[in-house]
C-alpha cells in the first residue's frame, strides 16, 4: 500500500512536469508503448511465417517492432496529433521500415522521408542518410475524433 | 520443434550480419543494455497546444555466446622429436563477458603421428611467443580467463613429439573453446545466466568451436662419404712415398629440414704431410687460417663450418697430403 501511494505521487509528478500548461484536468489522449520480438518460422511447407512474440530473450540482431496504441477518450476531436518518438542509440530502424515514414537523422531538429534526408560524411560531405542513421520517428495527424484509436508502429533491429 | 528454433534463429539473424558490416562495432550491444522506447505526442485540444507521453518500454539486451577459434601459424610447423608448440587465437565473439573451455586432442583422424599435448597456455605477456615460466599454463579443466566481447588472446597448445617419426609425416592437433555458461544448438536459452542476470543465449557458433594445428616431422639426416685419388711421382697411381692423394669428403644432407652448425673435421693420416693451401669448399680455395673463412688447415687436421645446410643439398670439401 505504501508503495502504490508513492508510485501515484510519483506518476502526478510526472504528468505535472510534462503538460504545464495543462496539468489542472486529465489528457484527454492516451498513448501506450509496447514492444514484440518478431520471430521468423519456417512452417512445415517450407515458408517463412513471421510472428510477434513477447520479447522475452532478446540478442543483438534481432527484430522488434516498437508500437503505440492512441486513443482519444474526450469528448472533443483534438487536432494537430503528432507522435515523437526516440529510436534508441542501441537499436536502429529496419530497412523494411514504412519508407513514408517521416523521421528526422539529427535529433528531431529536421524531418522528412528517409530517402529526402542527407547526413554528414567523415569526410565533410554529404551523403544519402540510411536507416542507421535515424534518430527519431514521428507520425502526423490532423485530427483524431472522439472515440477515435489506432496503433502506429515502427520495425527496428538491435545492433 | 528444437530443430525449429534453429532454423529460425539463423533466418533472423543473418541478414543483419551482412547490414552491420559498416558501424565501428564488430558484434552488436553489449549484454545486459537496457533498450527503451518512449512515444510522445502533442496535439491541440481546442484550449491549446498539450502534450502527454506514453509509458516507457525497457528492454535487457540478453548475452549471446559466441566464440572463434584459429591457428595462427602460417602452415605446418617442421619439428623433430621433442616439444613443439602450436599457436591459436581464441575471441570471444559474443556480447558479454565469458570464459572459454579449451580442450586440445591430439589424436585427429588422418594423422601420420599423434603428439602428447603437455599444456594449454596463454600468452600473458602478450607477445605472441610462449614463453615458460612467463605465459600462465591453464589448470584441468584449461579455462581461459573471462574476456569481454570481442576480446582476444593467444593461446598456446605445447605437444611432445614422439620419437621415431619419419621425414615428412603429419600431425593435427585439435583445440576446442567452448563457452563456460553452456554450448548447444543455436537458441539453446540458459535462462539468468548472462550479465547481470540477463538470460544467456547460444549464438550462431553454437558457443564452441574448433581449429586444427597441423605439423610436419622435418628429420634431417648427414651422410659423410670419403674418397681418395693418388697422384705417385712418376703420373702414376701407385701409393709410394711421395706420391700426392687428395681427399674428398662429400657431406649429403637429406630430408626436408635443416641442420645446423655442420662442421667437417679429418685428421691428416699418420705417415702423411699435409700440402698447405690446398683445402677447397666445393671447388673454391680457403685459406688454412682460422677465422677468415669458412676452413682451416693445421699439420694435424682440417676442419670446415658449413653452418647451416638444408636438406637437399651436398657440399665436398677436398684437401691434399703427400705420403711421407
Amino acid at each position: 500500500m505504501k508503495f502504490f501511494m508513492k508510485s501515484m505521487i510519483a506518476a502526478l509528478a510526472f504528468t505535472g512536469l510534462a503538460v504545464p500548461a495543462a496539468a489542472q484536468e486529465a489528457s484527454p489522449m492516451s498513448l501506450s508503448s509496447d514492444v514484440k520480438l518478431v520471430k521468423i518460422e519456417t512452417n512445415e511447407a517450407g515458408v517463412s511465417e513471421r510472428t510477434l512474440v513477447a520479447p522475452n530473450v532478446i540478442v543483438p540482431g534481432d527484430r522488434l517492432i516498437f508500437g503505440t496504441d492512441y486513443a482519444n477518450s474526450g469528448a472533443e476531436p483534438i487536432t494537430g496529433f503528432v507522435v515523437t518518438n526516440p529510436v534508441h542509440e542501441k537499436v536502429r530502424l529496419a530497412s523494411d521500415a514504412d519508407p513514408e515514414l517521416s523521421v528526422s537523422v539529427d535529433g528531431g531538429k529536421s524531418w522528412g522521408k528517409l530517402a529526402a534526408l542527407t547526413v554528414k560524411s567523415e569526410d565533410g560531405s554529404d551523403r544519402a542518410a540510411a536507416h542507421a542513421d535515424v534518430t527519431h520517428v514521428r507520425w502526423v495527424l490532423a485530427s483524431v475524433q472522439p472515440g477515435e484509436s489506432g496503433r502506429l508502429e515502427y520495425p527496428v533491429i538491435i545492433r | 520443434m528444437k530443430t525449429q528454433h534453429h532454423i529460425n534463429l539463423s533466418l533472423v539473424a543473418l541478414p543483419l550480419i551482412a547490414l552491420c558490416a559498416a558501424p565501428a562495432h564488430a558484434e552488436g550491444v553489449s549484454a545486459g543494455s537496457l533498450i527503451e522506447n518512449t512515444a510522445t505526442a502533442t496535439y491541440d485540444d481546442g484550449d491549446g497546444p498539450r502534450s502527454v507521453d506514453s509509458n516507457t518500454v525497457v528492454l535487457a539486451v540478453d548475452e549471446l555466446l559466441d566464440v572463434t577459434i584459429t591457428s595462427l601459424d602460417p602452415g605446418p610447423i617442421g619439428v623433430v622429436p621433442g616439444s613443439t608448440v602450436l599457436t591459436f587465437e581464441l575471441t570471444n565473439t559474443g556480447n558479454g563477458p565469458e570464459a572459454f573451455e579449451l580442450t586440445a586432442n591430439p589424436a585427429v583422424g588422418g594423422n601420420d603421428f599423434d603428439t602428447t599435448v603437455d599444456d594449454i597456455a596463454v600468452d600473458t605477456n602478450g607477445n605472441g611467443v610462449y614463453d615458460p615460466g612467463v605465459d600462465t599454463i591453464l589448470t584441468g579443466p584449461a579455462t581461459s580467463p573471462v574476456l569481454a566481447e570481442d576480446e582476444n588472446i593467444t593461446v598456446f597448445v605445447i605437444t611432445t613429439v614422439p620419437a621415431g617419426v619419419a621425414d615428412g609425416d603429419q600431425s593435427d592437433v585439435e583445440l576446442t573453446a567452448e563457452a563456460v555458461t553452456g554450448t548447444g544448438t543455436p537458441g539453446t536459452t540458459f535462462a539468468g545466466q548472462g550479465v547481470n542476470g540477463v538470460d544467456a543465449i547460444v549464438g550462431l557458433t553454437g558457443a564452441d568451436d574448433t581449429a586444427l594445428g597441423s605439423l610436419i616431422a622435418g628429420i634431417t639426416t648427414v651422410d659423410l662419404t670419403k674418397a681418395a685419388s693418388v697422384v705417385d711421382p712418376f703420373g702414376g697411381t701407385s701409393v709410394v712415398p711421395g706420391s700426392t692423394v687428395t681427399f674428398t669428403i662429400t657431406a649429403n644432407v637429406s630430408g626436408s629440414g635443416s641442420v645446423d652448425d655442420l662442421v667437417i673435421t679429418d685428421a691428416i693420416p699418420t705417415d702423411t704431410t699435409y700440402v698447405p693451401g690446398t683445402l677447397t669448399l666445393d671447388s673454391g680455395a680457403l685459406t688454412d687460417a682460422s677465422g677468415d673463412d669458412a676452413g682451416e688447415a693445421s699439420a694435424t687436421d682440417i676442419s670446415v663450418d658449413l653452418g647451416t645446410v638444408s636438406g637437399g643439398a651436398s657440399h665436398a670439401v677436398t684437401f691434399d697430403v703427400t705420403i711421407d
